[in-house]
């Protein structure tokens, strides 16, 4: 069952094209990769599926419902389903632990009580295996720390679908392997959809189980894991060479 | 001729862009007014105690700067003032002079002009670093309104800390006033007090609050505004902060003529 479909979608900034005329579906409770090369367009699109950055054409359904990037409700309604995971976590740098997991629920059940926000915040911190850092700050935290704790809060409200921006990056080989684990639990346990933008091709054979792969901003291949090594294509075969030999 | 044209077209872009600028600062402005009405009537869309931190620093942390820099010009001024008035023997009035220019104008402007520096410079690079590390966009997808998270408290806490400073700033401005007409011209503090209550009213204080809190609310709108412009990296954040201190002055400099010629 298809939770976003993706029709003809361009995006750009001002003079420039970033993504040309893309078409795919994301499937509900599997692993999407986005892949593709430093400056393809894999954060863009990212932005533009969690509502950040407008297309200059075409159209995204969220379960069916087409999000209006000119409505503040529909965005909001968009917002209230997803949890992103950022790049550096972007956790609130004057907010503990435990208050940066906590403030989705604090900002949007305010009459929420204080048990009941422990309950979700805690449990949501031993998932990540965090549960003693809670009362640390972000400043007092590693970088897979504090990615950790980033995937505590976008998960802390049961999103439909997590979105992840190169979870791997600035990480060592353990704690991104970690993180990936951490990933697949949600999938399995909780039944989650998740998005990843990244190039590590360790993450990939890990956890997922359908692959986008973006060149020059426009889709190469949109299909199974699987499928894309059985894919006699040019681009693809250097892409992971390349990359193969890098990771060496 | 095609040179000239290209120019033209560059000078018509940059006007585009400044004019497209000035409309998203009263979209700013716009916007905050409406969010703190509804954040007043609702007490929803900030994080709790943040007010009141906000305030702490706002106030509290700015007593010092504000009390040393209007003590310094209340001195600086009747020092000045003084030497001009004892060559017609009109010492006395100096008094007149130190509590008018003090309370209605120095005042307001010192402190906005601090303000602007101290906590300007401050919203601007918080606002512009948590934009360049996506903490902006992290406020959005989990459905807060930035604009509203960030501002409001800031706004609210100035609203409340401007009375307390300006109330200081004009004693202690005015007692830098006293130590001169005592030690320079023989001013005893009680005559200075009651010549200087002869023609300073409580109206007079009203009017330099009004400014200052207007200063105020300038201050934090444009250091709001030219955090969240930042598009690039990390290297925009100095340049908006300096920016922002920039646009608060003069901000602070045109309203206080508008408000000159409203008032006198």
């Amino acid at each position: 069952m298809e939770i976003i479909r993706v029709c003809d979608l361009s995006v750009g900034y001002e003079k420039s094209t970033v993504l040309e005329e893309l078409n795919f579906t994301i499937l509900k409770g599997e692993v999407t990769i986005i892949l593709g090369k430093s400056g393809c367009g894999k954060s863009t699109l990212l932005k533009t599926l969690i509502g950040l950055i407008p297309p200059t054409r075409g159209e995204i359904f969220f379960s069916g419902e087409k999000i209006d990037f000119h409505s503040e409700v529909s965005l909001q309604s968009l917002y209230n389903r997803i949890g992103v995971l950022y790049q550096n976590g972007a956790l609130l740098n004057s907010l503990s632990v435990y208050e940066n997991v906590a403030l989705p629920i604090r900002m949007k059940h305010q009459a929420f009580k204080r048990e009941n926000e422990e309950q979700m915040v805690y449990q949501r911190l031993s998932q990540v295996g965090l549960r003693e850092s809670a009362g640390k700050y972000p400043s007092e935290l590693s970088g897979g720390m504090r990615k950790r704790a980033a995937l505590a809060r976008a998960m802390v409200l049961d999103p439909e679908i997590i979105f992840c921006d190169e979870p791997s990056a600035g990480l060592d080989p353990i704690t991104s392997s970690g993180l990936d684990d951490l990933l697949m639990n949600l999938k399995k346990t909780l039944g989650m959809t998740v998005v990843v933008v990244t190039h590590e091709l360790r993450s990939i054979e890990k956890i997922a189980d359908r692959v986008i792969v973006l060149h020059e901003g426009r889709m190469h291949f949109s299909g199974e894991y699987d499928e894309l090594f059985s894919l006699k294509d040019t681009f693809i075969d250097t892409f992971f060479l390349r990359k193969g030999k890098d990771d060496d | 001729m095609e040179t000239q044209t290209k120019r033209l077209e560059i000078l018509a872009d940059k006007f585009l862009k400044q004019l497209e600028s000035v409309k998203k600062f009263f979209q700013l402005l716009a916007d905050e007014m409406f969010y703190t009405a509804q954040y007043l009537l609702k007490r929803k869309g900030t994080y709790p105690g943040e007010i009141g931190k906000q305030f702490y620093f706002m106030a509290y942390k700015s007593f010092p700067i504000v009390c040393l820099i209007t003590f310094l010009v209340g001195v600086t001024i009747s020092l000045t003032s003084a030497a001009q008035l004892k060559l017609f023997g009109a010492d006395i009035y100096l008094s007149w002079f130190v509590g008018i220019a003090m309370i209605r104008e120095l005042v307001p402007l010192m402190t906005g002009v601090i303000l602007a520096g101290k906590i300007g410079a401050s919203v601007t690079a918080e606002i512009s670093t948590m934009k360049v590390l996506e903490e902006i966009d992290a406020l959005k997808t989990m459905g807060i309104i930035p604009e509203k998270f960030l501002m409001v408290p800031r706004l609210i806490a100035i609203t409340l800390a401007i009375p307390l400073l300006v109330a200081v700033a004009d004693f202690v401005g005015i007692f830098g006033g006293i130590l001169v007409a005592e030690f320079f011209l023989g001013i005893p503090p009680e005559s200075f007090i009651r010549e200087m209550l002869n023609i300073v009213i409580l109206q007079d204080f009203f009017i330099g609050l009004a400014k200052t809190m207007v200063f105020g609310w300038a201050i934090i709108i444009s250091s709001g505004f030219k955090g969240f412009s930042v598009q690039r990296g990390a290297e925009e954040v100095g340049k908006v902060t300096t920016e922002s201190v920039v646009l608060s002055i003069s901000l602070i400099i045109l309203l206080d003529c508008l408000f000159a010629f409203i008032l006198y």
